[in-house]
């Protein structure tokens, strides 16, 4: 295997005055894998994230950036966070200048790059975020959403390998998700690392490779979303609901309406395509 | 002030380079100040009224609102001026013909440097300002911090409607007692999520490998010199015209 582009080896954190955080955390992720960190509210995984980017620095274990420790000097810390960026869950943290364009310039003019060059990176990020239309617009001027596809843009100007989100659907309508779902679909194909936090299990088991589940600081597991996610007993722990379309397949298989070997779709769209191309095992139901 | 913010970011002139509307404000103002103000102030007010709102599409009632509220501490100042006060032969009270003069002349002066005010404030935005100060050479630090405190107003302001709205929802002013704990609590709660608040945006510039400067694009404006032509054309005949009536009442 290869070497895992992040590397995090038996992470403990607790919050000044002693209030544990996170313990005995160990997994790593692949390179251009979509991760999706699943956990109850409190369960850890806004510190996680803060941990992957060097915003907190853990009090045992290591973080690893392409095999090697991170540093936590100045000149580290810069090289990590050109690398791995992070969006922070509320949008009204992150935007801090005058108008979108702006904002978004921030970070690449902070890696160094000239004028010219941010401003293609601004009108290349804001293009992504479908909001080329609002460079000018003032920021306190912008619909939740909007703020939220900003705050994305102004670290996508900044290209890097590895995008942490904290809950980055968190707060969106349909349309907004989906929009960001296809926008995160075309960093994935571009060879981008994906890991977002979040408490829906459906999007996670509709979007991601990998999950890893928190509970109570504690990784319980880490693998493949189909295998995670499957696991009653795990899911239970985490004081998580299992995936709806995967209980759905999972009754109808129980009820004999499909094959026990079919796999089951992975989101709602799977699910109402196999059922609409008249899929041969749900014709057993005439029977 | 959100009236002011909302005129500014959308007026038709909000994209031209603030130093053309700086260049009219700023000397409409001279004028008005060094001029004789009986011609010349309402002159500017006629002209900074017609530029903002037939040129710029500023709402009357905006500009006569950002013109309103200044006023309200001039005409009693106006009144104490016109007034002469007699002590010597029991208190008398009256207007003397140099004393009316004077109050008009000075009530002249103000509100025509007023809509001078008036006139940028509501067709530029306070971060062109800014951008222009900041070109001119004043301190970056100022220039970031006067940035940052006009984007946090904004943040800040909406989340204290936010918090007094569900302050209201529990009946936190329904009793003018309760409304009273009611801020005295809001304010608590504001100041602690202002440092919470703080403390992420910190988190989110880092992020963003933020070390020294908040250094991001300027805008760029269209180039107009004509405008700066028409500008000077306007000033000097509203010079012309403010001595030249003030020559003939003479």
């Amino acid at each position: 295997m290869t070497v895992p582009i992040l590397d995090v080896r038996d992470l403990s954190y607790a919050y000044p005055g002693g209030i544990p955080a996170l313990s005995g955390i160990g997994f790593a992720i692949g390179r251009g894998r979509k991760l999706a960190v699943l956990g109850a509210n409190g369960s850890g995984k806004t510190t996680l994230l803060l941990h992957l980017n060097g915003t907190l620095r853990p009090t045992g274990g290591t973080v690893r950036l392409d095999g090697e420790p991170v540093g936590y000097d100045r000149r580290g810390l810069a090289a990590w966070r050109r690398r791995v960026g992070l969006v922070l869950q509320d949008p009204e943290d992150q935007l801090f200048a005058a108008t979108v364009a702006q904002d978004v310039s921030f970070g690449p003019l902070n890696a160094g790059l000239t004028d010219a060059e941010a401003r293609g990176r601004v009108d290349e990020a804001l293009t992504a975020m479908g909001i080329a239309g609002l460079a000018g617009r003032p920021t306190h001027m912008l619909s939740f959403g909007q703020k939220r596809r900003a705050a994305i843009a102004g670290i996508l100007a900044m290209r890097p390998d590895v995008l942490l989100l904290d809950e980055p659907t968190a707060g969106l309508d349909a349309a907004g998700l989906g929009q960001l779902l296809a926008t995160l679909d075309g960093l994935h194909a571009a060879g981008t690392t994906l890991i977002a936090s979040t408490h829906d299990v459906d999007l996670a088991y509709a979007w991601a490779d990998d999950v890893a589940v928190l509970d109570g600081g504690r990784l319980l597991r880490h693998g493949g979303a189909e295998a995670v996610l499957a696991d009653r007993a795990l899911l239970a722990e985490a004081r998580l609901p299992g995936p709806f379309v995967l209980d759905l397949w999972q009754a109808l298989r129980a009820g004999g309406l499909v094959a026990p070997d079919a796999r089951s779709p992975r989101s709602r769209a799977g699910l109402l395509s196999l059922i609409g191309a008249g899929h041969p095992l749900f014709g057993r139901t005439g029977e | 002030m959100f009236a002011i913010d909302r005129n500014a970011w959308t007026n038709r002139w909000s994209r031209r380079h603030p130093l053309e509307k700086l260049t009219l404000a700023l000397g409409m103002l001279a004028l008005a100040v060094t001029l004789p103000p009986l011609t010349t102030g309402p002159l500017v007010l006629t002209v900074m009224a017609a530029a903002a709102i037939l040129g710029a599409g500023v709402g009357v009632r905006d500009f006569a609102l950002v013109l309103a509220v200044p006023a309200a501490f001039l005409l009693p100042s106006l009144a104490l001026i016109a007034l002469a006060v007699d002590l010597d032969d029991g208190l008398r009270v009256g207007l003397s013909a140099a004393a009316v003069r004077d109050a008009a002349e000075v009530g002249a002066r103000s509100v025509a440097a007023m809509a001078c005010l008036a006139f940028l404030v509501l067709t530029t935005p306070v971060t062109d300002v800014l951008t222009v100060l900041r070109r001119a050479g004043l301190p970056t630090a100022v220039i970031e911090l006067m940035f940052l405190i006009y984007r946090l107003v904004f943040v800040f302001v909406e989340r204290a409607v936010a918090a007094r709205r569900a302050q209201a929802a529990r009946l936190g002013y329904a009793t003018r007692r309760q409304g009273v704990r009611s801020l005295g609590l809001l304010a608590a709660g504001l100041f602690q999520r202002a440092l919470v608040q703080g403390r992420r945006m910190e988190t989110g510039l880092a992020a963003r490998g933020h070390i020294d400067d908040l250094r991001v694009l300027s805008p760029d404006w269209p180039a107009a010199p004509r405008a700066y032509a028409h500008i000077a054309t306007v000033l000097c005949a509203v010079a012309a015209a403010g001595t030249g009536l003030d020559g003939l009442a003479a």
